[in-house]
């Protein structure tokens, strides 16, 4: 049972996802940049970032039903931070100019998280030279996230097995101990990998 | 009567396509102990998830798995994790709780038991698996042993009429081993216990049963099953030195 959530793309083979890392990594920066800084009444500059995004979609072979659930996924924060530009005057057209800014973000790292396996994308940061801790942080996150997603879907089985009740009040106070607990265990976890390490002669 | 476990035809496919349940069919009468034993990977775990409905995902109308011989449906999941007591291979995944006795507390706790009734589960419970006094101790600070038998303490609370037990006595020391056997038998309940202990099967079982590559290979007497080498050895199991030569412990 090992859970595979950043592992849907996998199975997909195309031209977008034989691309080299580096070049794919190049582009999206470029375009986040792009959009980033370019003022909200360039409508015409936005579209075209919106047309080539549309048309990696297509080539990448990726079911667009799977991109739109990412992209709503994180739907809630956007709209979260963009609301506040509602406060403000012709308040209406920031907030629209925003939404469609951070999505077109969005997608184009999703485009890249789905299209360029993790470890690829380390070794191309490590080729730039980036900051040797981060690329190993990066590393071991990515490595630990796994266990520590089976361990929390083991966690849920043993607790769904122990619970006869749908009461939702008692669910939530369930779930709020097991954050706690999965804190904990991540910690001690992080210790021992760190113990393991030293004792393979790491400084 | 019903049976307590009826299996038919059971099959069950992961997400990455790897078929980990062909086709089992099995059944354990009430106050049984059947061992299940087979290599590692065989569906053993797999199908002891099946017992209580934690998996499929989806439960299927299929009645493929019967408790006492009614289906287990979306709607009967409480009844069925009720009546099913499951105790995990990793004490660490059971025990979420801080403390061994919110721990053990948290079974009863939904059956709408008042607060002395379920105090005294938990004292009974405690008491049972020779934990007694370890109300408050921190769970992540137990011994494994200790683990092990709070984890059994929590199941036993909710008074289950079927224990499902996966790998007890995996990792644990020849004393806590002795000592966990001892525990189990003094259980009334229907025992289905999946293991690689094999000396347990012939000390504690009537019955075995043997997974491999997801189907059931053999069910029958534990002496005899147990003393056929040629099916042992072919299931990546051995006969247990017990059998070879019994004498009285």
């Amino acid at each position: 049972m090992s859970v595979n959530f950043l592992h849907d793309h996998s199975r997909v083979e195309s031209p977008v996802h034989r691309l080299p890392a580096a070049l794919k990594l190049f582009a999206a920066l470029t375009i986040v940049l792009t959009t980033v800084l370019l003022p909200r009444t360039q409508f015409t500059g936005l579209a075209v970032i919106a047309a080539i995004l549309i048309v990696v979609v297509i080539l990448s072979r990726l079911a667009v039903l799977f991109l739109l659930k990412r992209l709503l996924l994180l739907e809630p924060l956007v709209i979260g931070v963009a609301v506040l530009m509602l406060f403000q005057p012709d308040g209406v057209r920031v907030f629209l100019g925003i939404l469609f800014k951070t999505n077109l973000c969005l997608l184009t790292t999703i485009l890249l998280s789905s299209t360029t396996p993790f470890t690829e994308m380390l070794r191309v940061l490590k080729q730039l030279h980036v900051p040797w801790l981060m690329v190993s942080t990066l590393t071991l996150m990515h490595r630990y996230l796994f266990v520590l997603a089976d361990e929390a879907e083991r966690m849920r089985r043993a607790r769904a097995s122990r619970t006869f009740t749908r009461r939702k009040r008692f669910q939530w106070r369930t779930l709020s101990t097991v954050a706690g607990q999965l804190f904990i265990r991540a910690s001690e976890r992080a210790e021992r990998i760190y113990d393991a390490m030293c004792a393979r002669g790491w400084k | 009567m019903n049976d307590a476990i009826e299996i038919s035809n059971l099959k069950y496919r992961y997400h990455d396509g790897t078929e980990a349940l062909r086709d089992v069919s099995l059944r354990v009468e009430p106050g049984e102990c059947v061992g299940l034993i087979g290599p590692n990977g065989s569906g053993k775990s797999t199908l002891l998830l099946h017992l209580n409905g934690i998996l499929p995902e989806k439960i299927s109308a299929d009645g493929a798995v019967k408790i006492f011989g009614g289906s287990i449906t979306a709607k009967n999941l409480e009844t069925i994790r009720r009546q099913v007591g499951l105790v995990f291979q990793d004490p660490d995944d059971q025990l979420f709780c801080p403390t061994v006795q919110e721990d053990v507390a948290f079974g009863p706790q939904q059956l709408g038991l008042s607060e002395t009734d379920v105090a005294a589960r938990v004292h009974r419970a405690l008491e049972q698996v020779g934990l007694h006094g370890f109300d408050h101790r921190a769970t992540h600070h137990l011994s494994y042993g200790e683990k092990r038998r709070a984890c059994l303490a929590g199941v036993l609370a909710c008074e289950p009429k079927i224990l499902v037990l996966d790998e007890p006595t995996s990792d644990l020391d020849p004393r806590g081993r002795r000592e966990f056997k001892a525990l189990l038998r003094e259980i009334p309940a229907t025992k289905l216990i999946a293991t690689h202990d094999l000396e347990m099967v012939v000390e504690l079982c009537s019955r075995a049963i043997v997974l491999d590559r997801g189907a059931v290979i053999a069910d029958g007497p534990v002496a005899e099953l147990l003393g056929d080498e040629a099916l042992m050895l072919a299931h990546g199991l051995e006969r247990p030195h017990i059998l070879w030569h019994r004498h009285p412990h």
